[in-house]
């Protein structure tokens, strides 16, 4: 069938024309882009060793920003993901030193209570029905106020050696947090793309009703996603605690901005129903090299503020624009 | 002649993997009640949303009094006095019924602001002009009838000064006290010159309104426009379909089997009230009642939406506790809905993933869902009911209204349910695919199904059912079985037989 519409990119191969309609293909092309500009700024930039280190920057977001996907295409949003890892991370802290744990129940304490975390947002929001917004906006204050309270302002530090191996240390050529990222990935991407529960998400992104009335169980599915945001906000701040060797209550304030925008920039409706894994994490490898690259270049701190953002939105007309084709 | 005041040359429109119009030309003359039929997906809604400006034609041309001309929007078409009414109602709920009538060009006082007096006063000359002055012009839409709605939207239609007006199976949805009240406002229309552009399913209505009437098929005219005088019900569906129908309600007296449910004194708040009835294997049960009288909820608290407040359901015999949908279907309950867009489909996924969605359970394999097995399913239930889509993978927004349908049934066929609840299951849907249907509703019920079908469309009703219940203000007030039941006696129960003396 011939259309008679023309496009501005007809002189492109089709293949390439049609990666170009989706949300992944334009941030491909706009990561190619970034990529070959700030290499040609600055020459530390292209370098393994940089982009490896980069990836440890990039993992508590990225442990964050993938059930952050799942959630938004359900239609929900989670705001409490930065508290939970704070909270989470000043368990560890205060259960290793000063309840006197070992180190691996801390860190068993610093998941659970992540799980709690989500929990306690997975039964505002699916059986209480509170909305998401609200809920996780009350949950960001309040599991805030948990870890000032609990660490009394206080860090924790002095963490012995092979604790460093999470966040510091290196398996093979890789940072040990980027294989634990790799395989996580993985998996989020098939559980959302592959299995019964990924199409729930969807169904119910797209029409809560029908999905109700089509016999899924909303309500467990979605206390499973905001649980499942909570133990990786309990993993993250395990991560970051072995990374920086200190727990602080006011660790990672502000990162679910960061997390929502890889994900929004990554392609997920904001409004739910469609999404996917891999367009969060080029979202994700978009920022941080933008981030890293404009700081080698030179460019201040608050001006790359100001450049991720303009991405963000630049990204948003694109995909409104693809769509609308 | 007089020059017709719009007229459609060789208009042609494709959609990826569908040839949606083929060189179509027809036109309308005003004062005229110009019938379009054609089968789901023949390409009728597309035409007009071209005619309205809502989709742009491949080639072809549109003569407008003769002169040729372009409509790059909907905004233009209304400018240009061509107005519709869609197949899915398009007010917005919360604003009141003069805002909705209004909708983008309130009348505006001297300094700019919207004259909220003026807007009152002329939406109130409006729906006046409808017969309808009964409507308040200040209270929000939502809580409207369907029939309201309609005729806030036809008002509407009207604030716009339209010559041309475009109704898209108006009366798939309505009572038939509002088809009735629609047919004499289209009457008055047409004696005032409006030309009127007129869809439907029901050939009934063609015949008792329209002047001529012209058929599509798979997007192109089938013949020409014929004047309705000279054709009749059969002729009709003939070029519809491309062969004759023998019978409309293929109906096959049921061999009832044992009860599968029963229900007693069921009741949920106040549209459900002390419901006893059974159902038996094989048979089919129709449920009759006017709008509002409380069918589908009684559905509703059957499948476990609004699980029942007091009352027992025994599903073979057995008490149960039904208090969610997957309990309802884990007993082999399965329910179509009325309403496709918001309680049926997830209309920007797949035709795949809604067929398979109640079912997704058996298709995984360790968790994942087991694409080839879906396909498969989804392929049988495309062919049975001939869901017309250019694949699999179409997503369902694209289909047109009558195929939507067929995908919600296939959702819940799939589901191999032993009692199906159908709520309106023939709703927008073809003469040929509604026989289909019916025929399907039989083998089903051969098969041991027990069907209860909720329909306002009484020729249905009586055409299917082997026993017939009546529900008025949320109780079963009259049970009658397929010898002794008439059309009167159903309207004389759903109505009471108080109210009957008005009529
Ligand atoms: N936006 C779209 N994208 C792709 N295909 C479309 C689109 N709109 C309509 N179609 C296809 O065009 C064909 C004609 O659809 P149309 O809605 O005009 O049918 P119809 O005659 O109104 O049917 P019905 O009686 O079921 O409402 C169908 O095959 C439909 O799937
Ligand atoms: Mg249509």
């Amino acid at each position: 069938m011939t259309s008679k519409t023309s496009s501005a990119v007809t002189f492109l191969p089709s293949r390439l024309q049609s990666m170009l309609r989706t949300q992944e293909g334009v941030l491909l092309v706009l990561l190619v882009v970034i990529v070959v500009a700030l290499s040609l700024l600055s020459d530390r930039f292209l370098t393994v060793n940089n982009l490896l280190n980069q990836t440890r920057l990039l993992t508590e977001t990225a442990l964050l920003a993938l059930p952050m996907t799942l959630i938004i295409i359900s239609g929900g949003i989670d705001l409490s993901v930065g508290s939970m890892l704070a909270w989470s991370a000043v368990m560890l802290g205060f259960s290793w030193q000063l309840l006197g744990l070992p180190l691996p129940l801390a860190v068993l304490v610093c998941l659970l209570t992540g799980v709690v975390g989500g929990a306690i947002n997975g039964l505002l929001i699916a059986y209480v029905r509170v909305p998401p917004l609200i809920a996780t906006l009350a949950t960001l204050a309040i599991y805030r106020g948990f870890s000032f309270g609990i660490s009394q302002a206080r860090s924790a530090r002095g963490f012995p050696e092979e604790f460093a191996f999470w966040g510091q240390g290196q398996i093979g050529p890789f940072p040990t947090q980027f294989v634990i990222l790799a395989a996580l990935i993985v998996a989020a991407h098939l559980l959302l793309s592959r299995t019964g529960f990924g199409r729930w998400v969807y169904a119910i992104g797209n029409n809560e009703l029908a999905a109700r009335y089509s016999g899924i169980p909303v309500e467990r599915v979605k206390f499973t996603l905001y649980t499942l945001s909570g133990l990786m906000a309990g993993l993250a701040a395990f991560i970051f605690t072995s990374r920086v060797t200190t727990t602080r209550a006011d660790a990672a304030t502000g990162l679910e901005l960061d997390v929502i925008a890889a994900v929004v920039l990554g392609g997920t409706s904001i409004f739910g129903g469609s999404g996917s894994i891999i367009g969060t994490v080029l979202g994700l490898v978009i920022i941080t090299l933008l981030r890293n690259g404009l700081l080698l270049t030179g460019v201040k701190g608050d001006a790359t503020f100001m450049v991720i953002g303009i991405v963000l939105i630049l990204a948003v007309l694109v995909n409104n624009l693809v769509r609308r084709r | 002649m007089a020059v017709p005041i719009i007229e459609l040359r060789e208009i042609s429109k494709a959609f990826p993997g569908v040839q949606a119009l083929d060189r179509v030309s027809f036109e309308v003359r005003e004062g005229e009640v110009h019938a379009l039929l054609g089968e789901n997906g023949a390409g009728k809604s597309t035409l007009i949303k071209i005619l309205t400006g809502a989709h742009q034609p491949d080639s072809g041309t549109i003569l407008l009094r003769g002169q040729p001309i372009t409509i790059p929007d909907t905004r233009q078409g209304l400018k240009l006095g061509i107005a519709a009414i869609y197949q899915e109602l398009s007010l917005y709920p919360d604003l009141t019924v003069a805002e909705n009538i209004f909708m983008g060009h309130q009348p505006s006082n001297r300094f700019g602001m919207v004259d909220w007096r003026q807007m009152q006063q002329r939406a109130r000359a409006l729906l006046h002009e409808l017969d309808a002055d009964d409507l308040d012009v200040t209270r929000p839409v939502r809580g409207l009838s369907v029939g309201n709605q309609q005729r806030v939207e036809i008002a509407k239609a009207l604030s716009h000064d339209a010559r041309i007006l475009i109704m898209d199976e108006p009366t798939a949805a309505l009572t038939q006290h509002d088809v009735e009240r629609l047919f004499e406002i289209v009457r008055r229309l047409r004696a005032r010159g409006v030309a009127i552009i007129y869809i439907t399913h029901r050939l009934e209505e063609v015949f008792l309104l329209a002047d001529r009437v012209t058929v599509l098929r798979d997007g192109r005219v089938v013949g020409t426009t014929l004047e309705v005088s000279q054709t009749n019900q059969a002729e009709l569906v003939k070029m519809m379909v491309g062969r004759t129908l023998d019978t409309l309600f293929p109906k096959d007296p049921a061999i009832p089997g044992e009860v599968v449910l029963e229900v007693r004194n069921l009741s949920y708040g106040r549209t459900t009230r002390n419901v006893s009835f059974t159902l038996r294997r094989g048979e089919i049960v129709g449920l009759a009642g006017l709008v509002g009288a409380g069918r589908s909820e009684l559905a509703q608290v059957l499948f476990g939406i609004t699980p029942a407040q007091s009352g027992t359901i025994l599903v073979e015999g057995k008490e149960v506790r039904i208090r969610n949908p997957r309990e309802a279907m884990a007993l082999g309950i399965a329910y179509v809905p009325e309403d496709r867009k918001l309680q049926g489909l997830l209309l920007p996924m797949s035709v795949r993933e809604n067929t398979t969605l109640a079912v997704l359970r058996q298709l995984l394999r360790y968790g994942f869902v087991d694409h080839h097995a879906e396909s498969r399913l989804t392929q049988e239930y495309v062919d049975r009911l001939q869901i017309r889509t250019p694949s699999l993978m179409q997503q369902v927004a694209n289909l047109s209204g009558g195929n939507q349908q067929k995908v919600v049934l296939a959702k819940w066929l799939a589901a191999k349910p032993r009692v199906l609840i159908l709520d309106e299951p023939t709703r927008g849907i073809d003469v040929g695919a509604k026989a289909e249907i019916h025929r399907l509703m039989n083998a089903l019920a051969h098969q041991g199904m027990a069907i209860l079908m909720i329909s306002s469309e009484l020729p249905e009703v009586m055409g299917m059912s082997d026993r017939i219940l009546v529900m008025r203000q949320g109780s079963i007030v009259a049970e009658l079985d397929r010898q002794s039941a008439s059309q009167e006696a159903v309207i004389a129960a759903a109505m009471g037989a108080s109210e009957l003396h008005l009529v």
